[in-house]
């Protein structure tokens, strides 16, 4: 192990078994027990970076050893040169193992943090699908729903416009959706659902940016705006332009649907209002109510009103986020 | 328990009139249907507390029980999380919270007893019933509510008609009886409001993705496949993969029980039928098939159509928030006749309990408690303010849980077993499989979506749990045939 000290008078101690030279300075002889209780304490430990002399003594616990053996053992060690062999601190060998060590916890590191991006761009686009899909299941229930509410369309009291045969659902929505029911539908622009022929382009959604952290628009945000308001412009509801393409797919006239006279008619595709049933109107709305009022929700503009947490009356394009966020495109 | 505290709440202690804050016509929650109170509180003037005088004057025969245990076993019961113990001051939420509990414990441990005490149970439900509102109040009143009413089921469900009929059939009944569209609502609500949902259901996704990257055919049974949105986020992992053979063909099955009415958020067709045209959107070769169960819910594998060369993949999510129940033999018929199907990955996901102990059903009443207790603060500190869609969430998912989860362990003593189907699949052979660092990553990030109360935790190589602050919730565990070399 240490060639060029063998010719140095040693000694074992008696009670550690330390092999010390006689020197009037001793140094320590590192045998492979205690170099391999030393590697044992510094695991323990958490490694030769969390280790400290100090404790690697008192985990190793072997007499006769002190803190100045230990510090130049741990810079070497940390160095990550094999066991056994001499170290001499201004060896070729050691600056190689150095930036070698350092070389790999680097790319180590990083793999980590590529893969946990990965990661969270893959989880976005799930997040996407599942609502994507979710929206399926419910435009199914509006539409099956529109189907019971026209045959109850004739006895029902009151709210009823009765023309044309999908008007039946929407008065309902003008009273009952007053408040915003926007907050838990965020569903991805319309036209990314390929089932209606749209653009299989996948921005990142709103539902995915509402929800991210990184935004202003915290999930859980203080405002008390529900989980996607939190402040102005960052809960908008994709559905407010992408519905319009989804109506004229469904072949419901537009004309009976203008956003002037029927505001809410976005509703349909949204969701069959919690309660709809062929009973009870007034039940509907009081269930519609169930998001309560939030604070910050500017009524004024009839399309404003729709589904809009932000006061801004701007409409977004279709096929693009109403706010860009750059740094979360995938 | 947190305590939500800006809700204005008003009660009025001294009416004797039905809670008028309950709006809904459910037939699990007609307290109308109930008896007259056995004493007239209106003779009651002021402070709550002289209801604790009164019950200890009815004890005088000695049957009963001290409210000053109680009140002790719940501070050592209730974790560490739980509302600070203090004075009974008028006026304080915590407080008011904390005799809520003490209430349903002395009603729990009435009714655990014997006949003479279950008018005694049924005079403090009474009471209850007074404090309580399913829609109103903190959380802690509106939880108490359901509590109440699934005691009050139970005091009654033995022998009442009605009753039973809540009890056996549980959630299951009670879900037939919502209109689809308030299913849909809460169901969109819940998985907005929390991660339950998607926890499940990516970990095993993703468990899923990494163990078929190389396979041009994949089979997933999936024993109870509800809405099938799970498989939407699969699908889309499947069309953009990157590696491995270009869009592998997913086949699913889904296991279908007869007669069990028609499903609430749409029958296993409806379900087959969205999925096929989802796929066909995003351009996912995919086929379902249905599986029926006998009508004792026999699985008979020999049932299934296999075919040579396909990843099989056994999916079974139980206890989401939005599923009903499944009868533990059912359960047990499928993962064992799984077993002999050499199936390449099994996904579980179930809820985790408390540990049993012997507390009896006094014991499993209040950890039953802490668990939903946690559901409600978590999804509330989704959904801040939005009193109204929690009400609904609650009244449609988890009331009706309750009332079927205390049915049960009043019934069997027990309810499950701690992720007892985990340890379950131990003993049966099948070998865990490591939960992948993105796979734990994934959960970690998803979390983050929602809040920082959520945490997932590692508790075993193959298995995450999500808990909310200190109480574990829900375990997704993956493991593989004995036979497999994964």
């Amino acid at each position: 192990m240490n060639s060029h000290h063998d010719n140095r008078p040693m000694c074992v101690q008696p009670d550690s078994g330390l092999v010390l030279t006689t020197d009037p300075k001793p140094r320590l002889r590192w045998t492979v027990e205690l170099h391999d209780r030393f590697v044992d304490a510094v695991t323990q430990l958490g490694g030769p970076d969390k280790a400290t002399p100090k404790t690697i003594m008192r985990v190793m616990g072997v007499k006769g050893l002190t803190l100045y053996h230990l510090k130049s053992h741990l810079q070497k060690f940390r160095l990550g040169k094999q066991p056994h062999k001499e170290f001499n601190d201004h060896s070729m060998k050691d600056a190689v193992a150095h930036t070698w060590y350092a070389i790999r916890m680097q790319m180590e590191v990083q793999r980590r943090l590529h893969e946990q991006l990965e990661v969270q761009r893959h989880l976005q686009l799930r997040i996407e699908a599942q609502g994507k899909y979710m929206q399926s299941i419910l435009e199914r229930a509006c539409q099956t729903l529109a189907g019971e509410n026209m045959a109850a369309a004739g006895g029902a009291a009151g709210g009823y416009k009765g023309v044309g045969n999908h008007r039946g659902v929407l008065p309902h929505m003008d009273g009952a959706m007053k408040d915003n029911f926007g907050p838990t539908l965020n569903f991805p622009p319309f036209q990314d659902l390929n089932i209606y022929g749209g653009d299989q382009h996948l921005d990142i959604q709103h539902n995915v940016e509402r929800s991210s952290p990184s935004l202003d628009g915290h999930f859980m945000s203080n405002k008390r705006h529900g989980p996607y308001g939190g402040g102005g412009g960052t809960g908008k509801s994709p559905l407010i332009w992408s519905d319009e393409l989804r109506l004229q797919d469904l072949g419901m006239a537009p004309s009976c649907l203008g956003p002037q006279d029927d505001p809410f008619k976005t509703g349909v595709i949204q969701i069959g209002p919690p309660s709809i049933d062929t009973t009870g109107i007034g039940k509907l709305e009081s269930l519609s109510d169930i998001y309560d009022t939030k604070p910050g929700i500017s009524n004024d503009g009839i399309d404003e009103r729709k589904f809009e947490l932000s006061p801004k009356p701007e409409r977004p394009s279709p096929r693009r986020a109403p706010f860009q966020t750059e740094r979360m495109n995938p | 328990m947190a305590m939500a505290t800006d809700n204005a709440f008003e009660v009025d202690f001294y009416s004797n009139s039905t809670t008028t804050s309950i709006t809904d016509d459910s037939p699990a929650c007609t307290w109308n249907h109930w008896g007259s109170p056995v004493v007239d509180w209106n003779s009651f003037s002021s402070d709550p507390d002289d209801f604790q005088d009164l019950i200890e004057s009815m004890m005088d025969d000695g049957t009963g029980f001290e409210l000053a245990r109680v009140a002790h076993e719940t501070s050592n019961s209730v974790s560490t999380d739980t509302m600070v113990v203090d004075e009974e001051t008028n006026g304080d939420e915590d407080s008011k919270g904390l005799r809520l509990i003490h209430l349903l414990m002395a009603a729990a441990e009435a009714l655990a007893g014997d006949n003479k005490s279950r008018e005694l149970a049924r005079v403090i439900l009474v009471r209850l019933k007074e404090l309580v509102s399913h829609n109103d109040g903190t959380n802690m009143e509106r939880l108490a509510a359901y509590f109440t009413e699934a005691l009050h089921g139970l005091l009654d469900g033995s022998g009442g008609g009605h009753g039973k009929h809540l009890i056996t059939n549980g959630p299951h009944h009670h879900r037939d009886e919502h209109h689809h569209t308030d299913m849909l609502a809460a169901f969109q609500l819940l998985q907005d409001m929390s991660p339950y949902v998607k926890f499940g259901h990516f970990t095993a996704n993703q468990a899923i993705l990494e163990a078929t990257t190389h396979d041009r055919r994949i089979h997933i049974v999936d024993y109870d496949v509800m809405e099938g949105i799970q498989w939407a986020s699969l699908m889309q992992a499947l069309v953009s993969r990157k590696d491995g053979p270009q869009a592998p063909h997913l086949r699913i099955t889904a296991i279908s029980r007869s007669g069990s009415g028609r499903r609430s958020i749409g029958t296993i067709q409806e379900t087959g039928r969205r999925l096929v045209a989802f796929a066909a959107s995003i351009g996912q070769p995919f086929s379902f098939h249905q599986c029926r169960l006998d009508s004792d819910e026999t699985f008979r594998p020999s049932a299934l159509k296999l075919v040579r060369g396909e990843a099989l993949i056994i999916n079974c999510m139980l206890h989401l928030p939005h599923f009903s129940y499944r009868e533990p033999d059912s359960v047990a018929s499928f993962l064992s006749g799984a077993k002999t199907l050499n199936p390449r990955l099994v996904t579980l996901v179930e809820e985790e309990v408390g540990p049993i102990g012997d507390g009896g059903f006094v014991g499993r009443f209040m950890d039953s408690l802490h668990h939903y207790s946690a559901v409600y603060d978590s999804l509330e500190a989704g959904f801040p303010m939005q009193n109204r869609a929690l009400a609904l969430v609650e009244r449609v998912f988890l009331g009706p849980r309750i009332a079927g989860s205390l049915a049960r362990i009043y019934r069997t003593g027990r309810e499950e077993e701690s992720c007892g189907w985990s340890k379950w699949l131990a003993t049966m052979g099948f070998k865990p499989v490591n939960i992948s660092f993105a796979n734990h990553c994934q959960a970690k990030l998803l979390l983050g979506l929602f809040n920082d109360g959520y945490r997932v935790e590692e508790l075993a190589n193959h298995r995450l749990v999500l808990g909310w602050k200190s109480r574990r919730l829900l375990s997704a565990s993956i493991w593989t045939s004995p036979h497999s070399d994964l």
